[in-house]
C-alpha cells in the first residue's frame, strides 16, 4: 500500500525535482562526494606541469585526493595519465608545480624516499627473488628488524591469499598470482598513497573482471588511499570512487562513475564513456520550466524540462544514450522528443540488442533493447519503419 | 620435400664440421707423435708434452698472457658495464654520438692500425709519463682493454636493453637507492652477459698477436707472440702439444658452458609447464566454485 | 591590513622560490651522477682511442730520422719562432712509388678481402640455413660446435692448416692415395692458402649474423610464394634474400673489414704474391723502421675502410631501430 504513492511520486515528480536529480554528487546510487563526507585531504596536486621538449604531457592540473578513496585517472594512451602517476612516484620530475603529501612537498624527493608505493603494469616482480623476498624487499630497505619483516610478509601473504606460494619465483606463478604478489609488495610498506598503473593491463579478459572487485576488497580492507591509471572505462567505473577523465594533459571532468556517465560536462566526455547518440542542435527558447531545441537531423523538436544557460538561437549538442532511446512501431502521442526511421541493422549481443535506425535524412541513431523475454514476438526487425522516443530527462544538453 | 631437406641439412652440417674440425683434429693427433717430423706418423708418445713443460720460455709466456688476460677481462667488463649503462639508461648527453663511435670503432678497425696507433701513443706519452715508456705488461694491458671494452660494451648493452626498466623503478619505489638498485637488481639480471663478456675479453686478450707485437717491448713476450715466432721458424711438434692443450681447455670450457645453458633452459621450461598446469587447475577450481554459487 | 597582505605575498613568493630551487637541485644532482658514470669510459676512449689516431695522423706528416723517436718533430722552435713543417712525402710516395708496391698491395688486399667475403657468404649461407631450420636441441649443439674453433687461438688454427697443407701433409697424401694427383701440389705460400685461411677463420663471423636474420625470416612468405606459383630458385631470390639482406650486409662487413687489414694469415700461409697491406705496414714499421711511412699507410688504409664501415653502421642502426620499434 505504501509503495504506490512513492512510485507515483517519482513518476510525476515536479520539474524542480527532476532538475535537482542532475546536480553533481547527488545522483542516486552513488557514494557521497569526499567533501560531503568531511574526509581529510591527503594528496594535493597544484598547477602541476610536465613538458617534454615541445610537448606538454601534463598541463597545469590541480587535484586533491582524500583519505581512503580510490581515484582513477581515465584516458586514452598518450593523454598524460601515466606521466602524472610517474611524477607522483618520483620517476619524472615536474617542470613546475607542486605535489603535497600530508602537506609536505614531494617534488625533489627521490622515489626511494617517498612514502608512496606503486604497482606496475607489468608487475615488475624481481625475477631472481622468491615471492617472500619480493614482498620483504621494501621492508628491508627501511631496515626493519627481521622479526617484524617476517610478520609483515606473512600478513601480506594472508591478505592476498598467497600463503602457499611463499617460496616460488615469479616465473612459476600465473598472471593473477603475480598481480597479487605485486599488490602485496606495494602494500607491505604501508604507503600513504598506493599507485596502480593499469592494474589489470596484463591479465586476460575473464580474469580481469574477477580481479577487479577482489582488488577493491583488499584495498578497502587495508584502507589505503589509492590512485589508479587506466584506459579501460569499465575498470575505472567498477573500481573507483571518483574518476578524472584526462585528455591532452588536462582534466576534462572529475566525478563519481555515475555522474560522469549520466552527467558528462562536455561532448568529449559523453563520447568517451559508453556509447552515445550526438545531435547537433540549436536552442529555440528556454525558461525555467522548459527548453525547446531543434535538431538538424529530424523535424520534431526536443523538449527539456529545465532551462539552459544559453542565448536563443545558439548552437548546442544533445547527447542521448542508446539505452534511453525507446524503439516502437507505434507513433508516440506527444509532439516532441521523438523521430522516425527505418531499421538498418540489428546487433544481437545476447543480453541486449542494438538497433541501428536510419533517419529520413540518412543519419544513424542507435537504440538498445534488453532481451528480457526469450521468445518475444513483435519486435522491430530489419527494414521496419520505427519511431524512436525518449524522456525529456534523458537528454544531456552540452554547450562544449 | 621434407625428407630431401633433412638430408641436405645433414650433408651441409657434416661438411661444415669436417672443414672446421679436420685441421684441429690432425693437429691434436700429431701432438702424440714420437717423430720430430710433424707430418709423418711413427708411434704414440707424450714426449712433446714433457719437453713443453720443461720449456721455461713457454711457461713464462703463458704466465704473462694469463695475467694480462685476467686483468684485461676485469677492467674491460667494468668499463663495458659503465659504458652500457650510460648508453642505455642515460637518455642523452652532449657528445653521445662521438661516444658511440669511440666505443664501437675498435671492433671494425684493422688490428695493425690499432696496434700502430697505440704504440705511437705510448711512445709519445712515454716522454712525459715513464710508465708508458716501459712498454711492458702494463702497456699491453691498456691496449687490450681498449679493444676488448668495445666488445664487452656491445655484449652487456644488448642484455641491458632487454631489461624491464620498471623492475628498477619498482626497487627504487620500494626504497632502494641508485647504488642498491644497481647491485641488488641490475647486476644479477645482467650477470650472464657479464660472464660472457669476461670470457670473451679473456680469450681475445689470450689470442691477440698483432696489437701485442706492436705494443710490447722485448721483455714481455705473450704466448701468441711466442707461438708465432716459432711457427715462422718452421713446424715443431712442441707447438702441436701446446695447441692441443689450448684446444682441450677451450673445448672443456665450451662444454660446461653449453651444459649449464641446457640445464637452465630445461629447468625454466619444466617450471613453466608446472606453473601453467597449476594455473589451469586453479581456473577449473574457480569455475567449479562459480557454478556452485 | 597592509602588513598582513605583504607578508602573505612574501610567503607565497618564498614558497615559490623554494619549490623552484628544489626542482633544480634534484635535476642537477642527477646529471652530476650521470656525468660521473660517463666520465670513466669516455676518458678511457679519448685517451687510448682518439688520441692515438691524432698522433698517428701527426706522425704520418713527418719524415723518418735517426733519433728517438725515429721521426722528425712537427713543431720546432728556431730562434724563438715556432715552425710547423708538414711533410706530405709519405703520402706522395705511396702513390708514386716506382714499383707500385703500395698501390698493388692495396688492390691485392681489396681483391683478397672481397673474394674471401664472397666465399664466406657462399659457404656460410647454407650452414646458417641448416642451423636456423634445425630442431632447437640440435641447433644449440651445432651452434656451439661452429663457434668453438674461433675461441681457440688464431695462430694455432693457422698452424693447423700449415701442417695439413704441407707438401707431405694430409691433403696431398689423401689426394695422392686417391690417385687424383701424381705429385704433391704446392699449396702453402700461395694465394689459395690465404683464401682458405681467411675463410676458415672468419666463417663464424659470417654465419652468426646470417643465422640471426634467418631465424627472423617469415617462412610463410616462402610458402605464399610457392602457393602463388613461384619456382624454388626464384622464390629464394625473391623472398629469402630480401629478408636476410641486413644479415648478409652485416656478415660481409664483419669479414671484409678485418680481412682487409689481415696480417697473420697472409704472413704464415701466403707467398711472395700475397703481399697485403697489413704486411706492408708491418714491414715498414718493424723491418724498415720507417714510422712516418707506416703511419701514412695506416691512414690510407682507414680512408679505404671508411665506406664499408659507414655501410656497416647504417645497417646496424637500422636493425637497432627495428628492435626499438618492435618494443
Amino acid at each position: 500500500m505504501e509503495n504506490t504513492p512513492l512510485t507515483g511520486e517519482s513518476k510525476t515528480s515536479s520539474p524542480e525535482a527532476r532538475k535537482n536529480a542532475h546536480l553533481p554528487g547527488e545522483l542516486p546510487g552513488q557514494k557521497p562526494s569526499p567533501e560531503a563526507q568531511n574526509r581529510r585531504p591527503i594528496l594535493e596536486i597544484k598547477a602541476l606541469n610536465k613538458q617534454f621538449d615541445n610537448f606538454t604531457a601534463v598541463n597545469n592540473v590541480d587535484l586533491t585526493l582524500y583519505e581512503g578513496e580510490i581515484f582513477a585517472l581515465l584516458g586514452s594512451s598518450g593523454c598524460g595519465k601515466s606521466t602524472l602517476l610517474r611524477m607522483l612516484a618520483g620517476f619524472e620530475k615536474p617542470t613546475s608545480g607542486s605535489i603535497l603529501l600530508d602537506g609536505k612537498e614531494l617534488t625533489g624527493i627521490p622515489p626511494y624516499k617517498r612514502p608512496v608505493n606503486m604497482m606496475f603494469q607489468s608487475y615488475a616482480l624481481f625475477p631472481y627473488m622468491t615471492v617472500k623476498q619480493n614482498i620483504a624487499f621494501g621492508l628491508k630497505q627501511s631496515k626493519l628488524p627481521s622479526k617484524l619483516i617476517e610478520e609483515r610478509v606473512d600478513k601480506m601473504l594472508h591478505l592476498v591469499h598467497m600463503e602457499e606460494y611463499i617460496d616460488r619465483k615469479p616465473y612459476q606463478l600465473s598472471g593473477g598470482q603475480r598481480q597479487r604478489v605485486a599488490l602485496a609488495r606495494s602494500l607491505a610498506k604501508e604507503p600513504r598513497v598506493l599507485l596502480l598503473d593499469e592494474p589489470m593491463g596484463a591479465l586476460d579478459k575473464k580474469l580481469r573482471e574477477q580481479m577487479r572487485l577482489e582488488l577493491v576488497d583488499i584495498i578497502n580492507s587495508v584502507g589505503v588511499t589509492c590512485l589508479m591509471v587506466t584506459h579501460d572505462q569499465e575498470e575505472a567505473m567498477t573500481m573507483a570512487d571518483r574518476i578524472a577523465i584526462m585528455d591532452k594533459g588536462d582534466f576534462i571532468q572529475i566525478g563519481g562513475p555515475r555522474e560522469i556517465y549520466e552527467n558528462p560536462n562536455c561532448r568529449f566526455c559523453a563520447e568517451f564513456i559508453g556509447s552515445v547518440n550526438i545531435f547537433d542542435c540549436h536552442l529555440l527558447s528556454s525558461n525555467a520550466q522548459q527548453s525547446l531545441i531543434k535538431a538538424t537531423d529530424f523535424n520534431n523538436l526536443i523538449e527539456l524540462s529545465h532551462d539552459i544557460d544559453l542565448a536563443d538561437g545558439m548552437p548546442l549538442t544533445i547527447a542521448l544514450r542508446p539505452e534511453k532511446v525507446y524503439i516502437s512501431h507505434k507513433k508516440p502521442l506527444e509532439e516532441t522528443n521523438w523521430c522516425e526511421g527505418v531499421v538498418e541493422n540489428i546487433a544481437y549481443l545476447g543480453d541486449i540488442s542494438i538497433y541501428y535506425v536510419r533517419l529520413t535524412d540518412g543519419r544513424i541513431v542507435s537504440s538498445t533493447l534488453p532481451n528480457v523475454d526469450r521468445f518475444k514476438e513483435g519486435l522491430p526487425t530489419w527494414d521496419d519503419h520505427v519511431y524512436l522516443s525518449w524522456d525529456p530527462e534523458s537528454c544531456i544538453a552540452l554547450t562544449f | 620435400m621434407q625428407g630431401n631437406k633433412k638430408i641436405l641439412r645433414a650433408i651441409i652440417i657434416a661438411l661444415a664440421l669436417v672443414f672446421l674440425y679436420l685441421p684441429i683434429a690432425t693437429l691434436v693427433v700429431y701432438s702424440f707423435n714420437e717423430s720430430k717430423m710433424v707430418t709423418i706418423w711413427t708411434e704414440f708418445s707424450l714426449r712433446w708434452y714433457v719437453t713443453l713443460f720443461h720449456n721455461e720460455a713457454i711457461i713464462k709466456a703463458v704466465v704473462i698472457s694469463l695475467t694480462i688476460a685476467f686483468f684485461t677481462a676485469c677492467a674491460s667488463v667494468v668499463i663495458g658495464t659503465l659504458a652500457a649503462f650510460v648508453l642505455v639508461r642515460v637518455t642523452s648527453f652532449r657528445g653521445e654520438s662521438a661516444f658511440v663511435l669511440f666505443i664501437t670503432a675498435p671492433m671494425v678497425l684493422p688490428e695493425v692500425v690499432t696496434g700502430l696507433a697505440l704504440l705511437l701513443l705510448f711512445v709519445t706519452l712515454g716522454e712525459f709519463i715513464p710508465i708508458f715508456a716501459d712498454r711492458g705488461m702494463f702497456a699491453i694491458w691498456i691496449a687490450h682493454v681498449t679493444f676488448c671494452a668495445s666488445y664487452t660494451t656491445v655484449v652487456i648493452r644488448s642484455r641491458f636493453r632487454e631489461l624491464d626498466i620498471s623492475i628498477e623503478e619498482a626497487a627504487m619505489d620500494l626504497g632502494a637507492g641508485p647504488i642498491k638498485v644497481f647491485f641488488a637488481i641490475i647486476l644479477p639480471a645482467i650477470m650472464p652477459a657479464e660472464v660472457a663478456a669476461f670470457l670473451l675479453s679473456f680469450t681475445m686478450s689470450m689470442d691477440d698477436l698483432v696489437i701485442a707485437s706492436f705494443v710490447a717491448g722485448p721483455e714481455s713476450t705473450t704466448l701468441p707472440m711466442l707461438i708465432f715466432s716459432s711457427v715462422r721458424r718452421g713446424l715443431s711438434p712442441e707447438i702441436n702439444a701446446l695447441a692441443s692443450i689450448i684446444v682441450l681447455i677451450v673445448s672443456v670450457c665450451t662444454f660446461f658452458a653449453w651444459l649449464s645453458m641446457v640445464r637452465k633452459q630445461r629447468r625454466v621450461a619444466s617450471d613453466l609447464a608446472k606453473a601453467k598446469k597449476e594455473a589451469l587447475l586453479e581456473k577449473r577450481k574457480l569455475l567449479r566454485g562459480a557454478n556452485r554459487a | 591590513m597592509s602588513t598582513g597582505f605583504s607578508s602573505n605575498m612574501t610567503f607565497i613568493r618564498r614558497s615559490f622560490q623554494r619549490q623552484n630551487k628544489v626542482i633544480k637541485e634534484a635535476k642537477h644532482d642527477n646529471t652530476w651522477r650521470d656525468y660521473a658514470l660517463i666520465f670513466v669510459p669516455y676518458l678511457w676512449m679519448i685517451l687510448f682511442f682518439l688520441l692515438p689516431f691524432l698522433i698517428i695522423f701527426k706522425i704520418s706528416l713527418s719524415v723518418t730520422e735517426i733519433a728517438i723517436p725515429p721521426y722528425s718533430p712537427l713543431v720546432t722552435f728556431e730562434e724563438g719562432a715556432m715552425q710547423i713543417i708538414l711533410h706530405l712525402e709519405n703520402y706522395t710516395s705511396i702513390f708514386t712509388d716506382p714499383d707500385g708496391t703500395y698501390i698493388r698491395s692495396y688492390l691485392k688486399s681489396l681483391q683478397v678481402a672481397g673474394l674471401s667475403t664472397i666465399f664466406c657468404l657462399l659457404i656460410g649461407f647454407p650452414i646458417a640455413w641448416a642451423l636456423a631450420t634445425a630442431k632447437p636441441a640440435l641447433r644449440n649443439v651445432m651452434f656451439m660446435l661452429i663457434i668453438m674453433p674461433s675461441w681457440t687461438s688464431l695462430v694455432v688454427r693457422i698452424y693447423a692448416w700449415m701442417t695439413i697443407m704441407k707438401k707431405d701433409g694430409l691433403i696431398n697424401d689423401c689426394l695422392m692415395a686417391l690417385g687424383i694427383i701424381d705429385s704433391p701440389i704446392q699449396m702453402l705460400q700461395t694465394d689459395f692458402a690465404v683464401y682458405v685461411g681467411i675463410v676458415y677463420c672468419y666463417l663464424p663471423y659470417m654465419v652468426l649474423p646470417l643465422f640471426s636474420s634467418l631465424m627472423k625470416v617469415d617462412y610463410s612468405l616462402i610458402e605464399a610464394a610457392y602457393d602463388l606459383g613461384c619456382r624454388p630458385v626464384k622464390t629464394f631470390f625473391n623472398t629469402l634474400i630480401p629478408q636476410t639482406k641486413s644479415g648478409i650486409v652485416a656478415g660481409s662487413m664483419l669479414v671484409f673489414i678485418p680481412a682487409l687489414g689481415e696480417y697473420v694469415i697472409p704472413e704464415l700461409l701466403g707467398g711472395k704474391s700475397s703481399i697485403l697491406i697489413g704486411r706492408i705496414l708491418w714491414q715498414e714499421f718493424f723491418n724498415n723502421r720507417d714510422w712516418p711511412l707506416a703511419s701514412a699507410v695506416a691512414i690510407t688504409m682507414l680512408m679505404i675502410l671508411v665506406i664499408p664501415i659507414i655501410l656497416f653502421y647504417k645497417v646496424e642502426r637500422r636493425e637497432q631501430e627495428k628492435i626499438n620499434a618492435g618494443k
